[in-house]
This record gives C-alpha cells, sequence and structure tokens, in this order.
C-alpha cells in the first residue's frame, strides 16, 4: 500500500473536467485508488465520488494505491496532481 | 469531526431553540466536548462530587427560585462553584432574568449565558435532538443505498461491479435511491445506523456510458429518499469459481458499520444474472426474519422432524410381522 499527499494545484479546484481526468487515470489501473480528505474517503475510480470532494485550490488529498500496479498508479496520479490534471500531451 | 463551539450550535439552532444571549460575546468560542445535558441543582446547592462540568446546563425556574431564595452573599458563593468548574455554557429556560452577580461572574468567567423562551422539558427535549445528531459518529463510504420495499439496502463492492445499475433498475421498479457513490452514514444510536447522499451529490448517479443523471429530476418524487436506516449490508462480488458461496443461509452472517451489527449478504455477480429480484428477496426476507419467520432455519427443522419421523414409521414397519 502507498500513502502520498497530493495537492490541488489547478485554479478552479477539482471541478468535473479535471474530476474525470482523475477516474480515467484511476480507473486505467488495477489497484483500489482512494483519495481522502478530512473524514471523507471516496474510490477514485468512481465520479461522483471525486466530485463530492469539492476539492478547492490548494487543498490536500490522501492518496492511498493498494495493488498489484500500485506503483505505477501512484506515480501516474501524482504526476496527474503536480501537471494540473494535464497529462503529458498538455491536454 | 470539526469542533463545535458555542457559536456553532447559535448559528445552526438560534430560533429551533428560541435563544437570546444575556452576556457578553466572549463566551462563544467555548468548546462543547459532549452532546450531553446537565441540571446543576445539586451543585448550586453545594454538592459538587460527581459535577458533570463538561454538559450543557440548563437551569430551569426551580433552580432560579432557589438562587433568589438566597441572600447575595450566599447566592455569589453558590454560583462561584458552578462557574469554576468551567462549564461550557449555560442556558436558562422560559425567559426568566437571571441576577446580576450571575452575569458578571459569568462575564469573568467567559461563559455565555442564554436564556430561552421554551419551558425546561421542550429545551430539553430539543437540545438533545440536535446534539445527539451533532455529536454523532459518521463515516462516508464508496456504495449505493437504496430503499427496498422499506428496508435499507447497502451495496458495496469494487468500482464498475453493477452497484448504480442495479441501483438503476431497481428505481425503475418503484424502489427508492437515497444515494450513490458516496453515502455519510451517521450513527444514530448504539443499534442503528442512518445513510445519506452527500450535500453536493444529491441523488445524482453515474452511468457508464451516459455521465451523470438525475434521479430526481428523471423518475419524479417517487423515486428518491432523503436518509434511510440501513439494515442488510449487500457485498456484491465478481463470480470466482473456487469462492465460496452461501447455499443454506442457516447461520445469519454479520458485518461492522460504526460499531453496529448488521446482516451481509454477499452475492457473486456474473453476466445475465438479475441482482435487482435478488435484492427485493433480500429485503423481503430480511423483513420476515424481523417478523420472526427464518426461512433457512424453519426448513432445516422440518427436515430434520421428518426425518427422524421417518425412522420411526420404519421400525414400525419392520416389527410389524402381521
Amino acid at each position: 500500500m502507498i500513502e502520498k499527499t497530493v495537492t490541488v494545484t489547478n485554479k478552479l479546484g477539482l471541478h468535473a473536467r479535471p474530476s474525470a481526468k482523475v477516474v480515467q487515470t484511476a480507473t486505467s489501473f488495477k489497484s483500489e485508488v482512494f483519495l481522502i480528505k478530512g473524514e471523507m474517503t471516496i474510490n477514485a475510480k468512481s465520479m461522483l465520488g471525486v466530485i463530492a470532494l469539492a476539492a478547492e485550490f490548494g487543498s490536500k488529498l490522501l492518496l492511498r494505491v493498494e495493488g498489484e500496479d500500485e506503483k505505477d498508479a501512484a506515480r501516474t496520479l501524482i504526476r496527474l496532481f503536480k501537471n494540473k490534471f494535464r497529462d503529458e500531451n498538455g491536454e | 469531526m470539526p469542533d463545535i463551539i458555542v457559536e456553532t450550535v447559535l448559528d445552526e439552532r438560534k430560533d429551533f431553540l428560541m435563544l437570546t444571549l444575556l452576556n457578553s460575546k466572549e463566551g462563544l468560542k467555548k468548546k462543547l466536548e459532549t452532546s450531553e445535558i446537565h441540571r446543576p441543582g445539586l451543585a448550586l446547592g453545594g454538592f459538587l462530587e460527581r459535577f458533570p462540568s463538561k454538559r450543557t446546563q440548563v437551569l430551569g425556574q426551580t433552580e432560579m427560585e432557589y438562587l433568589n431564595s438566597l441572600s447575595k452573599e450566599k447566592l455569589v458563593e453558590s454560583l462561584e462553584t458552578v462557574f469554576n468548574a468551567d462549564i461550557p455554557w449555560m442556558i436558562i429556560s422560559k425567559n426568566i432574568t437571571p441576577p446580576n452577580e450571575m452575569l458578571a461572574l459569568a462575564d469573568r468567567k467567559k461563559t455565555a449565558i442564554f436564556a430561552s423562551k421554551l419551558t425546561t422539558t421542550e429545551l430539553i427535549s430539543r437540545l438533545m435532538s440536535y446534539l445527539d445528531t451533532r455529536f454523532a459518529p459518521t463515516v462516508t463510504i464508496h456504495g449505493t443505498l437504496v430503499d427496498v420495499y422499506g428496508v435499507g439496502l447497502l451495496y458495496t463492492g469494487k468500482s464498475g461491479v453493477g452497484k448504480s445499475e442495479c441501483a438503476l433498475d431497481l428505481v425503475e421498479r418503484g424502489h427508492r435511491l437515497v444515494a450513490d457513490d458516496v453515502i455519510k452514514i451517521t450513527r444514530k444510536s448504539a443499534n442503528y445506523i442512518v445513510g445519506m447522499a452527500s450535500e453536493l451529490l444529491g441523488q445524482h448517479m453515474e452511468v457508464r456510458g451516459i455521465g451523470i443523471i438525475d434521479i430526481g429530476a428523471l423518475f419524479g418524487i417517487r423515486a428518491v429518499r432523503l436518509q434511510k436506516r440501513i439494515e442488510v449490508e449487500v457485498r456484491l462480488q465478481y463470480w470466482e469459481d473456487s469462492a465460496h458461496y452461501e447455499r443454506l443461509g442457516i447461520e445469519d452472517k454479520y458485518t461492522t458499520v460504526l460499531g453496529v451489527e448488521i446482516p451481509l449478504v454477499t452475492i457473486p455477480v456474473s453476466p445475465g444474472k438479475n441482482i435487482t429480484v435478488i435484492s427485493e428477496v433480500i429485503a423481503m426476507n430480511h423483513m420476515l426474519k424481523v417478523y420472526g419467520e427464518h426461512s433457512a432455519q424453519d426448513f432445516s427443522r422440518r427436515l430434520t422432524e421428518r426425518l427422524a419421523r421417518s425412522n420411526t414409521i420404519q421400525d414400525y414397519l419392520e416389527a410389524d410381522l402381521e
């Protein structure tokens, strides 16, 4: 299990589109991915779950990844948060 | 859980509790540590052993008349014993005006005193209903909550196993959705838990391939419910040939949510399997058990009786030489 704190770095916060990006990325891995904000633990493969976090600019979330490809998954997701939810192609 | 201070109660329930602040605002920042309420009659009378000073202190007409009967000296002495114990806040019912000595002392101790228009019994009843909910332990989990024939079924399982689709099917058949994906669970009392949707999501649902839909708007008011007691957890699992699934159901399985034990049913999911009908059966079977009828156990008992009876007949026939 990998746990790492990530920060929401884009100005508008984790709104619908970035949330979709997070979910898409999380779903592409076999591992279970969770995001934790305060007393809320949500499944990062669930669209509404990620939206329900209502994570605004600057908020810190705990990323928890557990499964066979956890290293890859954690690395990719951390990069996604750092890149303000744009993937490598800048999209 | 974020801290609850006196000001929080004021912000959220000032009108409901009919409160008026009688002294300085300095006491509003004091923290409430428990939902419990105390009437400090004995403490005012000087008996301070076991005085639960961390609780909300409520004074009624009896306490106020007792205080008014005291001489100035005794009054201050009596009040000091209570206020020195660092109480979080105090409410006086029936809008009774407290003596000035009390307000001055409370100001010095930076403790807020309120008057409420309500009678003591009504005030305590409203305070309890509010504070109990406010202090109740909560947790947010991933799952789907549906009211099926009045039984709260909590679906859990991995993302993509078909929880939302099952809920959609149930709504189509006339059942009611409480929350999808994110469920806020509150322990209302020692033995029951209640689930509701996150404030932001309401009864929205995500269906793969369609996107986000609003169940209330699509199916109308009959298809949604704001909160529901959670009675059974239905755990959906991908079918595995090697896994062992329940075949008899004679022994009930349980799971624990927020310290409350609820029945657990694990259902293997495979293509073409109708989870909706199974869900309705789970709900009805749960109700039967609540009403005292346990089909699996009853059947097992009948089978044992029948086997015992066949033995007697067999013995009789064998011994019959006619």
